[in-house]
């Protein structure tokens, strides 16, 4: 594995992360601006939408998904059943994780004429996300690769690689698309070292958290704005002593109102014996008003709340169900086994076997701490 | 549009995309000449220079190598370059606006530091050189709409801003047209160097512009060919376009411009004087002669005349008021035939006789402010209209919360349909007023806006207020939509206290 410093900006400048959300707020307010003068013309909604997707992303701005809801109406409303506003109200579905809601209306677009590889390219991102049919999604983002090079499909590919947990593969796509960047923007480059973070410091099955730490940091080194980077390092430092440091690496993102960052500055203020219960009751608010407005886009994250230091397993387990239902990929049927077990309910034995039947086959499933629970039944029936 | 977002890597990185280039005589000084690029189409109040990319503009000497259909225009060494750098921002005292400072390295290596958005730029000593570099009104015009035929339109860049960098020089002293007057210049934005550049090779170009619309129009016509050339032309070495890929490029200018020919059914172009125009285009540099007048008509013209086989008569170039769309379009569409005039030939602003010449830039924040006075108690009027998500304003329908406390949110339907959704900022009881930001709905941009009880005598006064960037439709209607709002939910409250 090559070590996070063979990134440092000595070899790889990109434009000052400051400046680089500056500039994105200031273009997407003039965006907006131009789609009040225009709703319908061509190019406009398209930029907003991935605008909005970037500040959501990468400057933790949850009205970004207000507005993307937004937009989407007002589209519909100036512009009805036209192929580019099935494929935006698309977009924007797919991106609350309204993924049912996505296919229809992909499936309009395609009947009004939308070209066919923004179908398919949207299509194989909601096939990711839902874990539905992963060969051959596998062997499309590997085409994709090849033909393009675009950080954006390096990226997909090594997502989905970390999913099957083919952890040296995605590592080794990762940092290619490091190497291979040849632009200027730091969002691609925050948003690599983002997902090498999370590889190395959540997925794998002895996390390095030094290295994990390493990458986050490299992240957050290119982009300070990125809360997310902040969430995750911050629980590294956390879960070693430095409280601290944890502390003062969540304390920029908090202005950003994402309920994760009130969570987990909640749990570090418990930890070095503060009142954490203002921090408690935001997070708590937050998440509530976030899963009433994007249910769907918050349900994975609610449950981990509700989970951890929120104290409601009954909710964290009915998140957890609605994730799964929506998008039954094996990590979330980990999630919402997990919280079965944990609230004592009896859906854990049928998420067991539904698992099974869905991933059984996979070497993802053999890693996974389901098939730990089901050789342990097993060894059970036969004793 | 002229070179505004013309690829995908531009569109990663907006702060590198080239919209324009401009070479002009000084209106200042008849003496001086002006060279100046624009980038970041669209770019918002904000917008900043990246400090990750080196703005480069580049003038070569030139000459006229052939006429008529064997038009030909050679350029010659050394290149005369004006490269820009950027600093990363400086956090000025609290409450003021950071500041961004640059450096200019001049042909001769010396260096002239500036602060970006200074209107009085920086100059040398001796007044030989000048810089500029900020936000200013978008000069470019579009003024046509191209799908389904040709039709004229409003400039589809009205109120637009760009980053502008213009610089000014003795034309004698770093040009010496003693040698020759005819000149040929481009602008480029290329990722700074490294000095152990993990990559192992040279940074590649982002963007590089000679003559308007290159890639959006020539390059990236849909009528003459599926792929887009774009990114691989950006990459492209300016004054050396690699031979490997020059028959691909010289053929997709032909089909192009061929297309543009028909655009209007009648054919104008005779298949010879075609391929000597597409010929003349794959060279792409914007052409200026320093001995002739430069006017806002006279761009294109040196390429147009030369093509002709005739003597060109003017310097060419381009002013910051030229209509070069609409020259370009008739030059193309019926071969000078009959002008194309589209919806306008003005920019949203006209360009200025004094440095640096660009108009400065479209950012005027607008302010409501509507008040009533009423007979009751703050308190018991507070108690009706405080309530973020209350039901008492007589054009409102229906409105809706979502969420609690800061942050939630009102969805509101207006009695003739239209939703506004606002965000909940600030609520201080005591003093009975609130804060909100517009999230949709309001045709403006940083739209804040206050609603406000206070004592007035034995009653109270009611004060609601908002600003923003008017979007849209305008000025005017934007902030009549917001006063009749405030008006009339004002004026319903004199009924009920």
């Amino acid at each position: 594995m090559l070590e996070a410093a063979e990134f440092d900006d000595t070899y790889f400048q990109t434009t000052d992360g400051d400046i680089a959300v500056i500039n994105l707020e200031s273009a997407r307010r003039r965006s907006w601006s131009r789609f009040y003068q225009d709703p319908v013309r061509e190019g406009i909604a398209e930029t907003i939408v991935e605008q909005e997707q970037l500040a959501a992303q990468f400057v933790g701005d949850l009205m970004a998904l207000d507005r993307l809801e937004f937009l989407a109406k007002q589209l519909s409303q100036a512009n009805f059943a036209s192929k580019r506003t099935a494929l935006i109200e698309a977009r924007v579905a797919s991106t609350m994780h309204r993924f049912a809601e996505a296919r229809r209306h992909l499936e309009l677009a395609e009947i009004s004429g939308a070209s066919e590889a923004d179908v398919s390219r949207l299509r194989l991102s909601i096939d990711q996300a839902c874990g539905a049919d992963l060969d051959r999604v596998l062997a499309e983002r590997r085409k994709a690769v090849a033909k393009s090079g675009a950080i954006e499909d390096q990226v997909a590919l090594g997502g989905l690689l970390a999913d099957l947990r083919e952890f040296g593969d995605a590592d080794r796509i990762y940092k290619q698309a490091l190497r291979n960047y040849s632009d200027v923007s730091p969002f691609p480059v925050a948003w690599v070292c983002f997902q090498l973070g999370m590889l190395w410091g959540e997925l794998v099955l002895e996390p390095e958290v030094t290295c994990a730490a390493e990458w986050y940091e490299k992240a957050l080194e290119r982009l300070p704005s990125y809360a997310k980077a902040r969430v995750h390092l911050a629980e590294i430092y956390l879960s070693c002593g430095r409280a601290e440091d944890a502390e003062s690496v969540l304390i920029p993102a908090l202005s950003g109102g994402d309920p994760e960052v009130h969570w987990r500055l909640a749990d570090i203020m418990a930890v070095q014996g503060k009142d954490a219960d203002a921090q408690m009751q935001a997070a708590r608010s937050g998440y509530e008003s976030v899963l009433e407005r994007h249910p769907l886009a918050f349900a994975d994250h609610g449950a981990e709340f509700y989970a951890g230091s929120g104290g409601d397993c009954r909710r964290a387990l009915e998140l957890a169900l609605v994730n799964v239902a929506n998008r039954p990929t094996l990590r979330a049927f980990e999630q919402a086994h997990e919280m079965a077990v944990a609230a004592g309910d009896a859906r854990a034995s049928e998420l067991l076997i539904e698992a099974t039947e869905r991933w059984g086959g996979s070497v993802g499933f053999r890693l996974s701490s389901l098939a730990k629970c089901q050789l342990e039944k097993w060894e059970e029936a036969i004793a | 549009m002229s070179d505004h977002i013309d690829g995908p890597r531009q569109i990663g990185d907006p702060s590198s995309d080239l919209t324009d280039l401009f070479a002009f005589t000084s209106p200042e000084n008849p003496a001086h000449t002006v060279v100046a690029a624009n980038v970041f189409p669209t770019c918002g109040a904000d917008a900043i220079f990246s400090n990750a990319i080196d703005h480069s503009i580049v003038v070569r000497r030139a000459k006229v190598a052939g006429v008529g259909d064997a038009t030909k225009f050679e350029t010659s060494d050394p290149e005369i370059r004006f490269t820009c750098r950027f600093d990363a921002l400086e956090r000025g005292p609290a409450g003021q606006k950071p500041i961004q400072r640059g450096t200019c390295t001049l042909p001769d290596g010396q260096t002239l530091q500036f602060i970006t958005n200074d209107q009085k730029g920086a100059a040398t000593p001796d007044g030989a050189f000048r810089v500029f570099a900020g936000m200013r009104s978008d000069p470019f015009i579009l003024a046509w709409l191209f799908g389904g035929g040709m039709r004229k339109f409003q400039n589809l860049l009205f109120n637009d801003n760009v980053l502008c960098i213009a610089i000014e020089f003795d034309t004698r002293r770093v040009l010496d047209p003693g040698k020759g007057s005819l000149f040929a210049v481009i602008a480029e934005t290329v990722p700074r160097p490294r000095a152990a550049a993990f990559v192992g090779h040279e940074p590649p170009r982002l963007d590089w512009v000679g003559r308007p619309e290159q890639t959006n129009m020539r390059l990236n016509n849909e009528g003459a060919g599926v792929d887009d050339l774009r990114d691989l032309w950006n990459q492209q070495t300016p004054f050396g376009i690699d031979e490997k890929v020059r028959p691909l490029f010289l053929q997709r200018l032909k089909d192009s411009l061929a297309n543009w020919d028909m655009r209007d059914g009648k054919q104008d172009w005779t298949p010879s004087a075609l391929a000597a125009n597409a010929n003349m285009f794959l060279d792409d540099f914007m052409l200026f002669d320093v001995a002739k007048p430069i006017t806002d008509t006279s761009h294109l013209e040196i390429e147009k005349s030369t093509l002709n086989g005739q003597p060109y008569q003017t310097g060419g170039g381009r002013t910051v008021d030229a209509d070069v769309i609409d020259v370009l379009l008739t030059w193309m569409v019926n071969h000078d035939r009959e002008f194309l005039e589209g919806g306008t030939t003005k920019a949203t602003k006209p360009g200025m006789r004094n440095f640096p010449y660009f108009a400065e830039p479209n950012t005027d924040l607008q302010s409501v402010a509507e008040s009533v006075e009423l007979g009751a108690a703050p308190e018991r009027v507070w108690e009706l209209i405080g309530q973020f998500g209350g039901s008492w304003h007589p054009l409102i329908a229906n409105i809706k919360l979502i969420g609690a406390g800061i942050g939630q949110l009102r969805v509101i339907e207006t009695i003739d349909g239209k939703q506004i959704v606002e965000r909940l900022d600030a609520l201080d009881n005591s003093a009975r007023s609130y804060r909100y930001t517009n999230i949709g709905g309001i045709p403006a941009s940083d739209y804040t806006g206050v609603l406000e009880v206070k004592p007035k005598g034995v009653g109270s006064s009611v004060e609601w207020r908002s600003q923003f960037l008017p979007n849209g439709p305008g000025t005017l209607i934007t902030k009549t939509i917001v006063a009749t709002l405030f008006k009339t939910g004002l004026e319903s409250l004199k009924s009920r206290f």
